[in-house]
C-alpha cells in the first residue's frame, strides 16, 4: 500500500521547484494530475495556500492589493518597500483588485497576514461594536 | 415610547467612531475552511494560543470564536454563537487576549449569559473590571485550611455534613430529588442569616422556565440583591454550556480576592460534561469511556480547584463550591459521578426511596459525607450533634433488621423510637431554613430524650411549640447561642424546661 504523502511534503516540493524557477505550467500539471489520482481535490484550496506560505518562508511574496480604485505608482512602490520591511523577502509580487465594496482605503493580503485600511472594514467593526 | 434625540444619538456615534480600532501594519490572519454544528476549522494563524478569542469577519459583524484544538496545520476553534453567518473563506483574526468576562458588585442581581451579557431586561451592566475565564487556581501557600462554617440552614446538613467557607461540597442523586432545592435553600440562609455571602447561581443547559422561577423565588425571599444567576438553556450552543461554570467562577472569584466570601452552584456538572463531550467529538477528539474525552476529569477538576479558602495574607476571602450531579437509578458509581466524588471534599447524596416515603430532604445519613467540614461547624451545633449521624444509622440498620421479629429488647426498641423521633426531626419544609439556635434546641430536645414522650409523628409540632415558647420567653439567650458558642448551662437548662413543658402538651396524643 502506497503512503499517503503529507500536505506539507507536497507543497514544499512545489515550493521548492518555483523557487528554483522549474516552468510553471508542468509543475501546475503535475499537482492537478497527483491531486486527482490520489483524490485529494478537495485540499486544493490548502494546498495552494501552503505553497504561499512555503514560498513566503523562502523570500517569494505573492501580495493581494485590494482598493477601490486603480492605485498611483507611487502607492504600488509604497506598498512593495512596506511588504518588503516586514517580510524581508527578496522577490515581491503585487496582484491589484479592484473591488468597489470596499468604499476606500486599501487592503493588502499576504499569506498568513493582513493590513485592512478599508473604510468597508471599519464599518464591520462599527456594526458589531454598535450590536453589543 | 422612548423620545429619540438626534443630538444624543450623533454623539454616540460619533464615540464609536472614535473607539474605533485602527489597523495599522499588517496582522496576523487565517482563513475559515470550513464550518459546521459550531465549529469553525481555520486555516493559518499559527500563532495562536489555547483559549485565545478569535474574530471571524462577516458580512453581519464580527462573530467570535476560541481556539481549542491546536492543530499542524489548522485551528478547531468553537464559536460563541450559532455558525449561520460564518462561512468558508471568511478572514479570522487574532483578539489578542484570552476569554474574558465583566466582573464585579455591578452584576449583583442580575441574570447573565456566560459571556457577561444581561438576560433580564433590566438594562446594559458596565462593570470597571473584566475576570479571566479560564485561570490557575491559587497555590498552597495562598490557601488556609477551612474553618469557618458556611450555613446552610438545613438541620441534617449542618449537624451531620458540616460545609465550610472554601469547601466543595457535592449533591449528588436521582432526578426529582431535591438537589436543587437544597442549593437554594442555601442561598436563601445566607441572606436571612445575614452572612454577606454572595451567591452565584449557574444554571448549565436549565430550562429558562425553570431559571425564571428560580430567579421569582429568590427575589420573593430577599436573596436576589446578594446573587447573580448565570443562565444557559438547552437551546444555546455547547460552547456556552461549557464556559458557563467557568465564567460564572470568574464573577465569583472577583469576591473571593476582594476579602468577600462567594458560594457557587453549578446546577449541573453532568450537562456540563455532556457538552463539553459533543464539543470534542465534533472536534474530532478520540472518544474515551462513555464517549467523553480523555480530559473530562481535568476538565471538572481545574474548575472545582478555584474553590479556596484564601490566606490573610490574600484577605482571608472565600469561595464554596456546590456542584450539583444528577445519577441514573442512583448509580454513583458512574463515570463523571465518580469523577466529581473525587474531586470534592465530600457528598451529600440524595435518595429516591427516601424522598418518596416523605423524608425531605432526602439525605442519605449512609452514603453522604464531609470530609473537611468538621473542623468548620459552629460549636454551638457540634455541641449537640455529636452522635446524630452514628444514631440515624444505626436506628435505619435496627428498623430494617426489627420488621422480622416482633419481641425487641427495651434498649432496641428506645433506639428504634429515638431514631423514629430523630428522623421526624429532621424533615424540613422547602424554603425554610433554620437558623443556629432553631436547630441546637430542636436536635438537643430529642437527643437528650426530652421528647420521648413526644409520638414520632408530632414531633415536628413539638418542635414548633418548642421554638415558639423559647423565643418568645428566652430571646436573649436565644439570640447569644444564634451567635455560635458552646451553649451555656443556662441556655441548657432554659432549653429543657421549655421542651419538657412542651412534651407534656403532647402526652397521650
Amino acid at each position: 500500500m502506497a503512503i499517503r504523502l503529507s500536505r506539507r511534503k507536497i507543497t514544499s516540493y512545489i515550493a521548492g521547484e518555483l523557487a528554483a524557477g522549474k516552468e510553471t505550467t508542468l509543475l501546475i500539471n503535475q499537482l492537478a494530475a497527483f491531486l486527482i489520482d490520489s483524490r485529494r481535490t478537495k485540499e486544493l484550496e490548502l494546498v495552494v495556500r501552503d505553497i504561499e506560505y512555503e514560498l513566503k518562508n523562502q523570500g517569494i511574496v505573492l501580495a493581494r492589493v485590494t482598493s477601490a480604485f486603480d492605485l498611483a505608482t507611487a502607492t504600488q512602490t509604497a506598498i512593495t518597500h512596506l511588504i518588503k520591511e516586514h517580510t524581508n523577502a527578496q522577490t515581491i509580487e503585487l496582484r491589484q483588485f479592484i473591488d468597489p465594496t470596499v468604499l476606500g482605503g486599501v487592503k493588502i493580503d499576504l499569506p498568513g497576514l493582513q493590513m485592512d485600511t478599508t473604510i468597508g472594514h471599519r464599518l464591520t467593526t462599527l456594526r458589531t461594536n454598535l450590536k453589543k | 415610547m422612548t423620545k429619540l434625540s438626534v443630538h444624543e444619538l450623533s454623539k454616540d456615534l460619533r464615540a464609536a467612531i472614535v473607539n474605533l480600532e485602527s489597523t495599522e501594519g499588517l496582522a496576523s490572519v487565517g482563513v475559515v475552511v470550513r464550518v459546521g454544528d459550531g465549529v469553525a476549522w481555520v486555516h493559518g494563524l499559527h500563532d495562536a494560543g489555547y483559549s485565545e478569542v478569535l474574530q471571524i469577519e462577516t458580512a453581519n459583524g464580527i462573530v467570535e470564536a476560541f481556539a481549542l484544538n491546536l492543530m499542524e496545520d489548522e485551528i478547531g476553534a468553537v464559536l460563541l454563537g450559532t455558525d449561520g453567518e460564518v462561512s468558508a473563506g471568511s478572514t479570522v483574526r487574532l483578539k489578542g487576549t484570552s476569554l474574558q468576562v465583566p466582573v464585579g458588585p455591578e452584576l449583583l442581581g442580575r441574570v447573565v449569559d456566560p459571556l457577561g451579557r444581561p438576560l433580564d431586561g433590566a438594562g446594559p451592566i458596565k462593570t470597571k473590571e473584566f475576570g479571566l475565564v479560564e485561570r490557575e487556581s491559587i497555590g498552597v501557600m495562598g490557601r488556609k485550611s477551612v474553618h469557618e462554617p458556611l450555613m446552610t440552614g438545613i438541620m441534617s446538613i449542618d449537624a451531620m455534613f458540616p460545609i465550610g467557607r472554601g469547601q466543595r461540597e457535592l449533591i449528588i442523586g436521582d432526578r426529582q430529588t431535591g438537589k436543587t432545592a437544597l442549593a437554594i435553600d442555601t442561598m436563601i440562609n445566607q441572606a436571612k442569616q445575614k452572612t454577606g455571602v454572595v451567591n452565584v447561581y449557574v444554571a448549565i443547559g436549565q430550562k429558562l422556565s425553570k431559571v425564571a422561577r428560580l430567579v421569582d423565588r429568590l427575589k420573593a425571599e430577599g436573596v436576589m440583591d446578594q446573587t447573580i444567576v448565570v443562565a444557559t438553556s438547552p437551546s444555546d450552543p455547547a460552547s456556552l454550556l461549557y464556559l458557563a461554570p467557568y465564567a460564572a467562577t470568574a464573577m465569583g472569584e472577583y469576591f473571593r480576592d476582594n476579602k468577600q466570601h462567594a458560594l457557587m452552584i453549578y446546577d449541573d456538572l453532568t450537562k456540563h460534561a455532556v457538552a463539553y463531550r459533543q464539543m470534542s467529538l465534533l472536534l474530532r477528539r478520540p472518544p474515551g469511556r462513555e464517549a467523553f474525552p480523555g480530559d473530562v476529569f481535568y476538565l471538572h477538576s481545574r474548575l472545582l480547584e478555584r474553590s479556596a479558602k484564601l490566606s490573610d495574607e490574600l484577605g482571608a476571602g472565600s469561595l464554596t463550591a456546590l456542584p450539583i450531579i444528577e445519577t441514573q437509578a442512583g448509580d454513583i458509581s458512574a463515570y463523571i459521578p465518580t469523577n466529581v466524588i473525587s474531586i470534592t471534599d465530600g457528598q451529600i447524596f440524595l435518595e429516591t426511596d427516601l424522598f418518596y416515603q416523605g423524608i425531605r430532604p432526602a439525605i442519605s445519613a449512609g452514603l453522604s459525607v464531609s470530609r473537611v467540614g468538621g473542623a468548620a461547624q459552629t460549636k454551638a451545633i457540634k455541641s449537640v450533634s455529636g452522635n446524630l449521624k452514628l444514631g440515624l444509622s444505626q436506628f435505619r440498620e435496627l428498623a430494617s433488621f426489627a420488621q422480622f421479629g416482633s419481641d425487641l429488647d427495651a434498649a432496641t426498641k428506645s433506639q428504634i423510637e429515638r431514631g423514629q423521633r430523630l428522623t421526624e426531626l429532621l424533615k424540613q419544609p422547602q424554603y425554610k431554613p433554620a437558623s443556629i439556635w432553631e436547630q441546637v434546641a430542636s436536635i438537643y430536645a430529642v437527643t437528650n430524650g426530652l421528647f420521648d414522650e413526644v409520638q414520632p409523628a408530632h414531633i415536628k409540632d413539638a418542635q414548633a411549640a418548642l421554638l415558639t415558647r423559647l423565643w418568645a420567653d428566652n430571646k436573649k439567650d436565644m439570640q447569644e447561642l444564634d451567635k455560635g458558642d458552646k451553649p451555656s448551662e443556662a441556655q441548657t437548662k432554659a432549653i429543657e424546661k421549655v421542651a419538657k413543658i412542651v412534651s407534656k402538651g403532647f402526652e397521650g396524643k
